[in-house]
């Protein structure tokens, strides 16, 4: 039956481009050849068989048994974490003597020499020449047991939305505080970074912190100093929500490398008389990573964005839940585009797959990188974050002193996201002493917690996405924590719980004058 | 704004005949302007005869038509206008919009009566709008709108690195004229050239946007303020005077000192608060509208955060302390007087014009503005008291007079149901 009909078909299709073939060539023309397309990348296991994997290596650890740590550098502007990290790196033998010598060399041009650690970690023209970090920079060093990646954060206040899209890809802090006489209190006073950055810290899941009270060469090695300094901040910590045994402290002098590694040298003499602990990198060896949600659907906020090398792009940050493979398609919200990861960098070495907790770099393909933005989150095509441009949080306000009302403006942040929204209703408060709860309050102060409605602000003409990928934090807690900051100050930390997904018109009230403004 | 007539007589029912002249006179119209006025103005409108030999022929007509005012739409930036090069640096042209739909209330050859009709208000010609009813608000707009030279111009880049936002801030307005954002990939250890190049690439976008949106060269414009966190700003201006110098912009290297640099806290739009509130851009412009406007919302909240009592805002309790002379200061936003039911409008008419009566100090704050956005949010009407009051206080003798009167209407019912009985 079938056969009697296929024979007269078969000849007709497989003859037409041959026949084209032969009009070309009569016409001495030539066919076009077939542009050449990159073969996508395959994925080369089976979702189980990742997730095995995954499981297996972060039991036994990467790397000869390595644990990966992700570690954000805190501190008050000037307090030397640069310096540290510079020093440090040097010390574990990832800075070449040739790049060292040569960053002493311009600094010491610029009259800058005592930056010159610190010029290993800051690496634009603009940094190096005010002496101050601007942005997160990234990097890593191993120690015995641990792979930690760094992420050395701008001290400067009006950086903080930098340090903010540090700080989220973290599991532990590096405190940093200057022991010098008066730089110390100035920084932990109200107003200096010391406090903001650990509530920071701490508001965005951080529960680990190691405390390197730096430059006490500069105090000649004052024990006392050392003490008050400790004392100071111990209280403030433990209420800020670190547990005391996740608090741990070390006296060093970046500039001098003296209880970095070793305390051995000369230098380090008078501190061997009064310090038996731990050195710095004894303590960070004995960081736990917290536990990684590899089960959770894929969610990678990007933090950065470059272009790669051939047609990929390069996206780097923290894989916040699930594993991801080369050749996998991911899906990047807010937008309708998806991309396949072409490569994963991960310390400068490719590597198949990335798991939770994992500062990566995805080198994507098969996308326009115009849809790749800072603050846009990848994720699974099967599991897509949902958009939110009205939601409920429920916010614990910090020290401020103008409360909040109805109708604050604010900044909200959520990853490396820094967006403009109002507080649209004041819901209800707890006051965490008495537990006292009041409906619809007037306005909030310092102290409180609260439910309120947080509403984004439109851009305007542009095509800027006026809501932002978030979840709850039940569904995924990594995914579900915000900062809210007002003016340059960070007045409320909250979790989302609710989410009012709306077209956006209908949230603004249907006011006719909010899209001309703002 | 000129203003061409008024008549207005003793019952308040009367005309105003305004020619517009500038955006900000479209936002004077707009709060002027409400559903049943009567709004006589020049249109084009496409009229469609039928011979009696059934051919169709229409055509265009230019007639002043009278509509009833049915709906008024306004928007700040909608035509594109004209925004090219050679006129960068000048006056800007009109971008503003203004277009009242309504039913034509006055029969002219062309058009019927009742035909629906949407004018589109035009710069330089004359609009002429009568009310039953002309209360002190909208009177007060009028002559405020026909003050002249109160131009005065503020024109803000509001950047961080990769964002700015243009804008033009007017006695009544904000507008954004346009934002740019440029991605810069973040500094990496290796390869820091990415970063620099991206830099350069939002530096450029910056000055060529400068030139286009910004009328740097207009007299009525006082001052250009860079407002950035960081160090942005001192970038965007060497890069700015840098480029003039090359290019030889004598027009704007002439109005260096026009420049203002001022620290901000964000990025974003809604820090023109904190730019206004800066002591630099606030002595400049002493007694503008705007700033002082800023500087009022910025005491009630001050005041809200140290005394509670003095700082109350919504409608209920705002008319409450003022039933009690208590308010100093009212801070009232234009919005609640397009209220598109007149007696709400009449409500907030008498409301203002008590507080006036009792020596309150009234500023009627401009949606158009980030701080009248801001009171917007806080229901549109606040008050800083001029003594302490506790609300909750204050309610509860509310709610006594009015069981007083309730018990004493039953009274009343009472004895006259007794006397009806003996």
């Amino acid at each position: 039956m079938s056969g009697a009909s296929t024979p007269v078909r078969r000849p007709l299709g497989a003859e037409k481009p041959d026949q084209q073939l032969l009009d070309f060539v009569g016409l001495n023309l030539q066919v076009e050849e077939s542009q050449i397309v990159e073969e996508p990348p395959r994925v080369s296991l089976a979702r189980e068989k990742l997730l095995e994997e995954v499981t297996r290596a972060l039991q036994i650890g990467v790397d000869n048994g390595k644990k990966g740590v992700n570690l954000v550098v805190i501190g008050h502007v000037d307090a030397g974490k640069s310096t540290l990290m510079g020093r440090m790196l040097y010390e574990l033998g990832k800075v070449e003597e040739k790049e060292r010598l040569a960053n002493e060399r311009a600094s010491g041009k610029m009259g800058k020499s005592s930056f010159s650690w610190a010029w290993q970690m800051d690496g634009t023209a603009e940094e190096r020449q005010r002496g101050v970090t601007m942005d997160i920079a990234l990097n890593s060093f191993s120690t015995p047991h641990r792979l930690v990646t760094i992420l050395d954060a701008p001290g400067h206040r009006d950086f903080i939305p930098n340090m903010i899209s540090g700080a989220s890809q973290a599991d532990c802090a590096l405190l940093v505080v200057d022991a010098s006489t008066g730089e110390f209190e100035a920084g932990f006073d109200r107003g200096g970074q010391t406090r903001e950055h650990l509530v920071l810290v701490r508001s965005l899941g951080v529960s680990q912190v190691v405390v390197a009270v730096n430059k006490l060469d500069v105090v000649g090695w004052d024990r006392s100093r050392y003490k008050e300094i400790v004392d100071a901040l111990k209280p403030f910590l433990l209420q800020t929500g670190f547990q005391n045994s996740k608090i741990k402290f070390a006296p060093v002098a970046a500039m001098v490398g003296v209880n970095l590694i070793d305390r051995d040298g000369p230098d380090g003499a008078e501190l061997r008389k009064w310090y038996q602990g731990p050195t710095l990198i004894a303590l960070l060896d004995r960081l736990e990573p917290p536990a990684r949600d590899i089960t959770s659907p894929f969610r990678f906020p990007i933090s950065n964005v470059f272009k790669g090398s051939g047609s990929a792009t390069g996206v780097t940050g923290r894989v916040c839940s699930g594993a991801v493979q080369t050749g996998e398609k991911l899906r990047i919200v807010p937008g309708d585009e998806y991309g396949i990861i072409k490569m994963i960098s991960y310390d400068g070495d490719n590597i198949p797959w990335a798991a939770a907790g994992q500062t990566v770099t995805l080198y994507m393909t098969a996308v326009d990188p115009i849809h790749l933005n800072v603050g846009s989150i990848l994720c699974s095509p099967t599991s897509v974050v949902p958009l939110a441009t009205v939601f409920t949080a429920t916010i614990i306000v910090f020290d401020i002193t103008m409360p909040i009302t109805a109708g604050t403006s604010v900044e909200l942040f959520h990853h490396s996201q820094d967006t403009p929204a109002y507080v649209s209703k004041l819901l209800s408060t707890v006051d965490r002493s008495t537990g006292k709860v009041k409906k619809s309050p007037r306005v909030l102060t310092k102290g409180l917690s609260a439910d309120v409605q947080i509403t984004l602000r439109s851009a305007g003409g542009t095509g800027k996405a006026y809501s932002v990928p978030l979840e709850t934090f039940k569904t995924n807690k990594e995914m579900g924590r915000v900062l809210i900051r007002r003016g340059g100050e960070t007045i409320a930390a909250g979790r989302w719980h609710f989410l009012v997904l709306l077209p956006w018109p209908l949230s603004h009230g249907g006011k006719r004058d909010d899209a001309c403004l703002t | 704004m000129k203003l061409v007539g008024k008549h207005v007589d003793k019952t308040r029912a009367g005309y105003a005949k305004l020619r517009p002249e500038d955006d900000e006179d479209m936002w004077h119209l707009y709060n002027i302007i409400q559903n049943g006025d009567l709004l006589r103005a020049p249109a084009i409108r496409r009229v469609q005869n039928v011979s009696s030999t059934g051919t169709v022929d229409s055509q265009r007509v230019r007639t002043n038509l009278t509509i009833r005012v049915s709906r008024v739409e306004f928007s700040a930036a909608a035509s594109s206008g004209n925004t090219n090069e050679a006129s960068a640096g000048q006056q800007p042209t009109s971008f503003a919009a203004l277009h009242i739909s309504g039913r034509v209330a006055a029969e002219n050859p062309h058009v019927k009566m009742n035909a629906f009709h949407t004018l589109d208000i035009e710069v330089g010609r004359d609009v002429r709008i009568e009310k039953d009813e002309w209360d002190s608000i909208a009177l007060a707009t009028v002559e405020e709108s026909c003050v002249p030279g109160r131009g005065a111009e503020v024109g803000a880049i509001v950047c961080g690195e990769g964002t700015a936002a243009f804008c033009l801030l007017s006695q009544h307005m904000t507008v954004v004229r346009q934002r740019i954002d440029v991605s810069i990939p973040r500094k990496m250890s290796s390869t820091s050239s990415a970063h620099e190049k991206g830099l350069s690439r939002f530096y450029e976008a910056v000055y060529t946007t400068f030139l286009r949106v910004i009328p740097y060269a207009s007299t009525t414009l006082r001052a250009i303020v860079i407002a950035s966190p960081g160090w942005v700003r001192d970038s965007v201006m060497d890069y700015i005077f840098k480029e003039a110098t090359r290019t030889g912009n004598k027009a704007l290297l002439a109005v260096r000192n026009k420049f203002i640099k001022i620290h901000v806290n964000s990025p974003h739009v809604h820090s023109l608060t904190e730019v206004l509130k800066s002591p630099e851009v606030a002595s400049q412009l002493k007694e503008t509208k705007f700033a002082r406007e800023g500087i009022m919302l910025d005491k009630f909240f001050k005041m809200l955060g140290s005394d509670e009592m003095r700082a109350w805002y919504g409608p209920d309790h705002v008319r409450l302390a003022a039933d009690r002379g208590a308010v100093g200061t009212l801070l009232i936003s234009d919005e609640l007087f397009r209220a598109s039911d007149p007696r709400e409008r009449k409500k907030y008419v008498a409301l203002v014009e008590g507080v006036q009566r009792k020596g309150g100090e009234v500023l009627q704050f401009s949606s158009m503005h980030e701080s009248g956005q801001q009171l917007n949010q806080l229901t549109g009407i606040a008050a800083i008291l001029t003594f302490p009051l506790d609300i909750e206080v204050v309610e509860m003798e509310e709610r006594e007079s009015k069981e007083q009167v309730i018990s004493e209407a039953e009274e009343q019912i009472d004895s006259s149901t007794e006397s009806m009985g003996t």
